[in-house]
């Protein structure tokens, strides 16, 4: 799948280097190689004419290449998702901050961000953001994003990518910025920024209770035991080795908020109650009654991530009739 | 019917006032004063999950006989039932691009209700709360409202021979007065239809469109249809499915695949019924005699016996001929052959361009 005549001559020369042997005291700790043999992460700085001294505008971005590469494999991708022509050449070589004619006058930023590309006649390119917010359709993703969260583009994002070792110097930047940074040197504050990412750790289910008695509107039928914690459980293991979701759920709380919404994170939110009455107040329409917030929240997220039972209008599967109202049905 | 006293007062009200005063003095108006402190109730048929409490709710609030079929058996979603003078509200089931969405109907409680304009005895009024109501009291039975109404919504009571009335969703006006939210509303288990001010529901409704991009079509049902209506309608979106050419409005085909006309236009449906009849000026005050006839004749009915059908369609239009001819005999007293003459071919047409539109796409439920 992943192959090229370029990619294989790039591989082999890369081996060449990864074949010395590293200098004694150098950084002990290196990311896995790549299968291509390109580096494991680079840096992408915003190559072109316009000068960003101390990265004071926008630090440039690090770009981990194994974990792409890893995720291509998983998923059955090719490179060329990426490297759109076919040459295994960096993203700068044609896109650059006022844009080139190689890469059709598109700057690099749009070739980054883009989240509308044009259709081609050969392969249709995907920047980092239209990959990106496309991976939350995934099932494990769609019961949070694609309802009951909103994912506007968020500036507080921007650093997610944006970001870069401190021990990257001033002179270090203006040569990215020239394309004359040496390729070591770039490899080396690469693999220092990715080493630094922490993945997020996540409130433990343990911390919160085990069941939820859902009794406040409990009439005709009886309360809802809601199983908290097995719900927690569930969606967090489906996303704790996601590198993609760690790196935007920044909060230990993140996956809290989405069923506690509106409230700052705390391990002690707010019951739905306290903003949701009862009926509908015509003061704020907007606002659910307290019995639609919780079928809205429940339904939106079990259909979202096609959890085919119970169905939407099979009530007793949550909470039960009622003994009287039991009789009734019966009787009928 | 009682032809009779429908036609004692198509004579009195109708013929004689047109020709009086020359602009229908009687007749009911086109237009109605609008309400922007009205009530109103935006459904999202992205949340409805067809369990029919609305349903129930109505029937439990309203009094109404307990259904055929139990509320619990959803299955019935599947028919495209209509509303009748028992069941005011009723939901069904919709394909919309190849997924199942449930749709609730009851009266829309137009800005400018058509039934209102449609009915000479003005049994109908637009209260300044958004509903639209309905008192029997002067009630002749002639249907002109059920023909009139784009959503066929108003239910005749035909099972009752001694004075059978006109029934349909009242928007819970006695729970309204009480503060009390409509029955349908307060039992919806997802807030599918919310209740608020209309102006409140328009913004809520835009900013549901925009706080989740590609979940509804960007077109709120109601907002200027028919005249603007109290009830309104969100549709899901194909996601990202161009909007057909042919469609002025940009509403898409997802409104007609939820069984919704978005070519009612935006005017009043009583402001446009005169504005064709309107041309021969004494013809308005029989504007609805026309409507009458081309209702019988359209056969696009609530399920009835066949034979019964027939029997009320022959009446129809018995009562359609009798009408015409009661008019211009009328008109011929006070104004000469001539003058009557000219009031038949246009009665004539005008019936005829009625029920050509009737036999299309007249009405906003579409079958
Ligand atoms: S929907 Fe029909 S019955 Fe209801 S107000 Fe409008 S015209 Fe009248
Ligand atoms: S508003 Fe009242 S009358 Fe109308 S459908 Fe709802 S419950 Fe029935
Ligand atoms: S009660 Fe609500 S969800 Fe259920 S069918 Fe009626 S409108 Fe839809």
């Amino acid at each position: 799948m992943r192959n090229g005549t370029t990619l294989f001559l790039l591989a082999v020369t890369l081996l060449a280097f990864a074949a010395c042997p590293p200098a004694p005291g150098a950084a002990p700790a290196a990311l896995e190689p790549t299968d291509s043999g390109a580096p494991s992460a680079i840096v992408i700085f915003p190559v072109g004419a316009k000068a960003n001294p101390k990265a004071a505008a926008m630090q440039p971005v690090t770009f981990n290449h194994v974990v792409h590469e890893k995720w291509m494999e998983r998923t059955g991708k090719d490179c060329i998702v990426c490297h759109h022509t076919g040459d295994a050449v960096a993203c700068t070589t044609c896109h650059t901050q006022e844009g080139k004619l190689e890469g059709a006058h598109i700057t690099l930023y749009d070739a980054m961000h883009a989240t509308k590309i044009a259709p081609r006649t050969d392969t249709k390119p995907a920047s980092c953001v239209s990959c990106h917010s496309q991976q939350i359709t995934q099932r494990d993703c769609a019961g949070c994003h694609t309802t009951l969260v909103r994912n506007a583009r968020n500036e507080a994002w921007c650093t997610v990518c944006h970001t870069v070792t401190r021990s990257m110097t001033a002179e270090d930047m203006q040569q990215g910025i020239a394309g004359t940074l040496p390729e070591r040197r770039n490899e080396q504050l690469a693999t220092e920024t990715e080493l630094s990412r922490k993945m997020v750790t996540y409130w433990k289910a343990t911390k919160a209770p085990q069941k939820v008695v859902i009794d406040s509107l409990a009439g005709k039928y009886e309360p809802c035991v809601f199983n908290h914690k097995s719900h927690v459980l569930s969606l967090m293991g489906r996303i704790t080795e996601n590198k993609l979701a760690s790196a935007f759920h920044t909060e230990p709380a993140t996956l809290c908020v989405t069923c506690h919404h509106n409230s700052p994170a705390s391990a002690t939110p707010p019951k739905c109650a306290s903003c949701h009455s009862p009926t509908i107040d015509p003061a704020t329409p907007q606002r659910p009654a307290l019995m639609a917030a919780f079928h809205l929240q429940c339904m939106s997220c079990h259909k979202d991530m096609k959890v085919a039972r119970p169905r939407n209008t099979d009530c007793t599967t949550c909470h039960k009739l009622r003994a009287p109202e039991r009789a009734a049905n019966q009787a009928n | 019917m009682n032809r009779r006293k429908f036609l004692t007062i198509l004579g009195r009200a109708g013929v004689g006032s047109a020709l009086g005063s020359s602009k229908g003095a009687e007749a009911s108006p086109a237009c109605f004063p609008y309400y922007p402190d009205s009530w109103g109730v935006l459904h999202d048929t992205t949340r409805c999950i067809g369990c029919r409490r609305c349903e129930a709710a109505c029937q439990k609030v309203n009094n109404l006989p307990e259904p055929k079929v139990p509320f619990t058996d959803l299955s019935v979603t599947e028919k495209k039932r209509h509303t009748t003078a028992y069941e005011w509200t009723v939901v069904n089931k919709y394909e919309v691009n190849g997924k199942p969405y449930f749709r609730k109907l009851q009266c829309f409680h137009c800005n400018d209700p058509a039934c209102a304009s449609a009915c000479f005895a003005r049994c109908f009024s637009k209260l300044p709360n958004g509903a639209v109501v309905y008192d029997g009291s002067q009630c002749v039975g002639c249907r002109y409202c059920m023909v009139a109404c784009p959503f066929y919504v108003p239910g005749f009571q035909y099972d009752l021979a001694w004075d059978p009335l006109v029934q349909k969703c009242t928007f819970c006006e006695p729970r309204l007065k009480e503060g009390k939210l409509p029955g349908c509303v307060e039992a919806c288990p997802v807030d599918a239809i919310t209740f608020g001010r209309r102006s409140d529901l328009i913004k809520i409704a835009r900013a549901r469109m925009a706080e989740n991009p590609g979940r509804y079509v960007d077109y709120l049902y109601g907002e200027y249809d028919a005249g603007g209506t109290a009830w309104m309608v969100l549709a899901p979106a194909a996601g990202g499915a161009p909007v057909p050419v042919d469609d002025p409005q940009g509403a898409g085909t997802e409104f007609k695949q939820l069984g919704l006309d978005t070519h009612l236009g935006s005017q009043p449906m009583g402001q446009l019924t005169y504005g064709a009849l309107g041309a021969v000026p004494m013809i308005v005050a029989f504007w609805p005699v026309l409507f009458g006839g081309a209702w019988a004749m359209t056969k696009r009915r609530e399920a009835m016996a066949k034979l019964e059908q027939e029997k009320i369609i022959k009446d129809a239009k018995d009562d359609l001929a009798a009408a015409v001819d009661a008019a211009v005999r009328k008109i011929g007293e006070t104004e000469g052959e001539g003058a009557a003459e000219r009031a038949r071919q246009a009665m004539t047409e005008a019936l005829k361009a009625r029920e050509a539109q009737n036999s299309g796409d007249g009405h906003g439920e579409e079958k």
